[in-house]
């Protein structure tokens, strides 16, 4: 008996996680993954490392600080955020959100001022109108590595907790079998060390001297992570098409017969096989294969929330209705995060020593 | 005499006519009165349901929801079969609506409290603490929420919560054309919705069927006549006609 069923009339859920959610995970994920990159120099003292963890500092924080926006402006209720910390339910990975995010920040925060210290010192000793700022900044001017460590074991929990709770948060809805993957964490940090590699890699062309990967294993790494990614995915499929892993199964049923996401898969492994391969084989593109790593982590997020409300729960097919709107709730809701990072780092660059000692002395 | 019969009757009839035009209210009265707390729920019997949307066009109208939004709507799908070598061609309709699940996975993620189950087993949304997050209506295995855009807050099917509360039926079921939705008090065995579900078991014990069944959310919106194939996630042809492409 063959049967075939055409829904006539159903509704249409909107996509209810905006182009805002894409850009909270997107930037928290980076700041992570750059928080992870300061570590070998500023906790660490390994040398080589210098340039690039100062580069991931100034993407760490201007990541982190605009993460935050993002996600507020996710919420149809902004106003009502208070709610988070008067009304918590721990049972929900988001209200633990609202914790971990000053967690780390905080603790980023702190890490950042006890690195700057000396070198705010040193600016305010340069004189200048703003000196007196910085002095009271400085606080005194001391470096102590000891402090550094401490507060980078604080923002470490805090990035750990960031990086697990955004991912179970996604996990745990089972009602979204694309999402529902022990899997779709992992993929979610791997992807953002990725890309903050890349935007290492971004920053150090646009700011800084063009040798950030220099020494530091920077290409190294993003390959690693490449090839991780490319096991995770192949990982991924293979759960589902043997069914060794149900949950798997159902996931790869959901997309499997859509034309769309089988474009997406392809895009996806291809920009990592670039990637690695621009990574291991051509240094000297280090640029395009950051941007590369950027474009996919920011596309996997993209897929993933979009893409996966755009598979009914209920109803026949996908919706298919998702044109990126032009308003607040979409394109101007991506162009004004971006600016917004932007305007951000330009201030990081304008007021803080990032480059240390360099700039100072220049 | 046969003057006096035909008075009688008619007096009779008078005196019926509150009950009647109250009529589907009566088994909600009746629960009402029953002792112990109250656990509502909903059968649709799908071989009733003549797919009018009537109970759509109500719900809209009783609660306020805004253009392209639905609390509840009858899904409605063309069948092509092959049965014994002939080519039927029919029409499948399922009144969907919020399920006000026993095990709501809407209401753990919810991070600030604001969407829980009444005593009654109702569901509800607190308005004045809901942050409009959405994280509930991700998780919702039916697509029973969505943001209310007039209010920016979560919103649902509440069986009418505020009809019921006043002795009133849900806006649908007072409405239903077929006679399709049947609402009452789990907890009254002698009410119309215990009878008929119970009756039903009685001739065929699968006959009561619930959505999704296997997600372990156990629904108080039971269905008879409930083709599996629309139990789950319908394979077919996505939908030609969606509210959402037209007007707003
Ligand atoms: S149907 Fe959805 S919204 Fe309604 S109680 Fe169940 S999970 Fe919650
Ligand atoms: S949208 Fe409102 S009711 Fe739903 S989870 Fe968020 S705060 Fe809770
Ligand atoms: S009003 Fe009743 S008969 Fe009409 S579509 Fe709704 S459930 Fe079906």
């Amino acid at each position: 008996m063959s049967t075939s069923i055409v829904e006539v009339v159903n509704v249409a859920r909107e996509v209810s996680w905006l182009p805002w959610a894409v850009q909270y995970f997107f930037l928290i994920g980076l700041s992570v993954g750059c928080f992870l990159l300061t570590m070998p120099w500023f906790a660490l003292r390994r040398p080589a490392w210098e340039r690039a963890s100062r580069l991931a500092l100034l993407g760490a924080l201007a990541c982190g600080l605009t993460a935050p926006v993002a996600l507020l402006a996710d919420l149809h209720q902004p106003g009502r955020f208070l709610n988070f910390y008067l009304h918590p339910n721990f049972g929900s990975w988001m209200a633990w959100g609202a914790f971990f995010i000053p967690l780390y920040l905080g603790g980023l925060a702190l890490y950042t001022w006890l690195i700057l210290r000396p070198d705010l010192k040193r600016l305010a000793d340069a004189g200048g109108r703003w000196a007196g700022v910085y002095r009271a900044f400085a606080y005194g001017g001391h470096d102590s590595l000891g402090a550094i460590r401490i507060a980078a074991v604080l923002a470490l929990t805090g990035a750990a907790l960031v990086a697990l709770y955004t991912g179970m948060e996604v996990m745990v809805v089972h009602a979204r079998p694309l999402w529902d993957t022990p899997l779709l964490p992992v993929q979610f940090f791997i992807t953002a060390v990725a890309g903050a590699i890349g935007l290492v890699l971004v920053l150090d062309r646009a700011i800084g001297d063009g040798h950030a990967a220099q020494g530091a294993h920077l290409l190294r790494l993003l390959a690693a992570t490449q090839i991780l990614v490319l096991a995770v995915g192949a990982a991924w499929l293979l759960l589902g098409v043997t069914g060794l892993s149900p949950t798997h199964a159902n996931a790869l049923a959901q997309v499997a017969p859509s034309s769309a996401w089988q474009i997406t898969a392809v895009w996806a492994a291809g920009s990592a096989m670039v990637t690695l391969w621009l990574a291991v084989r051509h240094p000297a593109w280090r640029l395009a294969a950051g941007l590369i790593a950027l474009h996919s982590a920011w596309m996997m997020r993209w897929t993933v929330f979009i893409g996966g409300q755009e598979i009914p729960k209920t109803g026949a097919g996908y919706y298919h209705d998702y044109h990126l709107p032009l308003g607040q709730d979409g394109m101007l809701g991506i162009l004004g995060t971006a600016g917004l990072w932007i305007a951000v780092l330009i201030i990081l660059i304008s007021v803080l020593p990032w480059a240390g000692q360099r700039r100072v002395q220049a | 005499m046969s003057d006096d019969t035909l008075f009688q009757s008619r007096r009779a009839f008078l005196r019926a006519l509150p009950a009647i035009t109250a009529g589907a209210a009566l088994p909600l009265n009746s629960a009402s009165a029953a002792e112990g707390k109250h656990h509502w729920a909903m059968l649709v019997d799908v071989r009733k349901c003549i797919g009018c949307q009537a109970c759509t066009v109500s719900c809209i109208m009783e609660n306020a929801v805004p253009v392209n939004s639905f609390r509840t709507i009858v899904s409605t799908y063309a069948v092509t079969q092959e049965v014994d070598g002939h080519t039927q061609v029919g029409t499948y309709v399922l009144p969907r609506l919020c399920n006000h699940c026993d095990n709501p996975p809407c209401v753990p993620v919810c991070p600030v409290g604001a969407t829980f189950k009444r005593d009654d087993g109702i569901v509800v949304v607190d308005g004045d603490r809901c942050v409009g997050c959405a994280y509930c209506v991700q998780a919702c295995p039916y697509d029973a929420r969505f943001i209310n855009h007039d209010t920016n807050k979560a919103d649902k099917c509440t069986f009418c919560a505020h009809r019921v509360d006043a002795g009133l039926l849900p806006a649908c079921v007072e409405t239903c054309v077929g006679g399709a939705r049947i609402f009452g008090d789990l907890n009254d065995p002698k009410g119309e919705l215990r009878r008929r579900l119970d009756a039903a078991k009685r001739t065929e014990p699968n006959a009561v069927k619930v959505l999704k069944p296997e997600s372990g959310t156990h629904p108080n919106v039971f269905y008879i006549g409930l083709d599996p194939r629309f139990q789950g996630r319908v394979e077919g042809q996505a939908a030609l006609w969606r509210p959402s492409e037209h007007g707003g």
